[in-house]
């Protein structure tokens, strides 16, 4: 049987270089640095602990983030997050090109926007379009690696994806709106 | 020709223009939608802005790295597991 040594070199080897990962979703989760690092460390040790659960040769990185969500949902989510303030279900599709196609079809009305004001706005979605935009869009994680993480069939990350991106955008737009990045249109 | 290869409307190209911006069709579909692109001005223009929406969520968001007292933190408290794990 391998000993100690040899499990955190392999601990250290596959699971250590997703810490970015995993505290970067941790902290998209919980809204809040310091608690982003209890959770990430707590998932690492829970992850170390349960190593001989990975199957080598998977996807370590899902096999983690599944390990955060748990952790944050068991014992975090009422820690943290404030409420939420973005109406995911009263979303239609591409409203925010319609309004702006003629003016600024490429959407570079974003590029002014710091990077601040944009997780800012992605805090605000609620927490299963979050979680799921983030891991997507923030992470790189396809479709079936987040139904996995999220325990939820493929159609629904879709779903939750589309209204999530929809409502962010509208989100940023109101906010370029309102800073005069961009005039709305009349009408 | 499959079903998968048939032509599609504005409609269903839309449906399925995130899959398709995520590389999440299968080749067949992936196609269809391209194809429909090509000929659609209008939903052309729609993927134009969504596709450079998702490239701009990704470029936004991924900056950030965990502070470097995480990772001593979780180094410390792996050594410390050994430990307490270790028979004696």
């Amino acid at each position: 049987m391998p000993g100690p040594e040899h499990k955190r070199a392999a601990f250290e080897a596959e699971a250590l270089p997703h810490l970015d990962t995993v505290y970067r979703v941790a902290l998209r989760l919980a809204g809040d640095e310091s608690l982003a690092e209890d959770i990430a460390q707590e998932a690492m040790l829970k992850a170390y602990r349960s190593w001989h659960q990975y199957r080598p040769g998977t996807n370590v990185r899902a096999w983690l983030l599944t390990i955060v969500r748990n952790t944050f949902i068991n014992q975090y989510r009422k820690a943290g997050r404030r409420g939420t303030q973005v109406d995911v279900h009263e979303i239609e599709p591409y409203t925010v090109f319609q309004e702006v196609q003629d003016v600024d079809p490429e959407g570079s009305l974003f590029d002014r926007i710091v990077d601040d004001e944009v997780l800012e706005a992605i805090d605000e979605i609620p927490d299963e379009f979050r979680e799921t935009l983030v891991l997507s869009d923030m992470e790189g994680l396809t479709y079936a690696e987040i139904a996995e993480v999220t325990g939820v069939p493929v159609g629904t990350v879709k779903s939750r994806l589309f209204r999530a991106r929809q409502a962010l955008q509208r989100r940023l737009y109101d906010y370029a709106v309102e800073m005069g990045y961009i005039t709305r249109r009349d009408g | 020709m499959t079903d998968e290869q048939r032509d599609i409307d504005c409609q269903e190209a839309l449906e399925r223009l995130y899959d398709y911006i995520d590389g999440e069709l299968t080749p067949a579909r992936a196609e269809a939608v391209r194809r429909h692109l090509e000929h659609c001005e209008p939903c052309l223009k729609v993927s134009t802005f969504e596709s450079a929406w998702v490239r701009f969520l990704e470029v936004r968001t991924r900056a950030r790295h965990a502070p470097p007292s995480l990772r001593k933190r979780v180094l410390e408290s792996l050594l410390f597991e050994d430990d307490a794990t270790a028979g004696p």
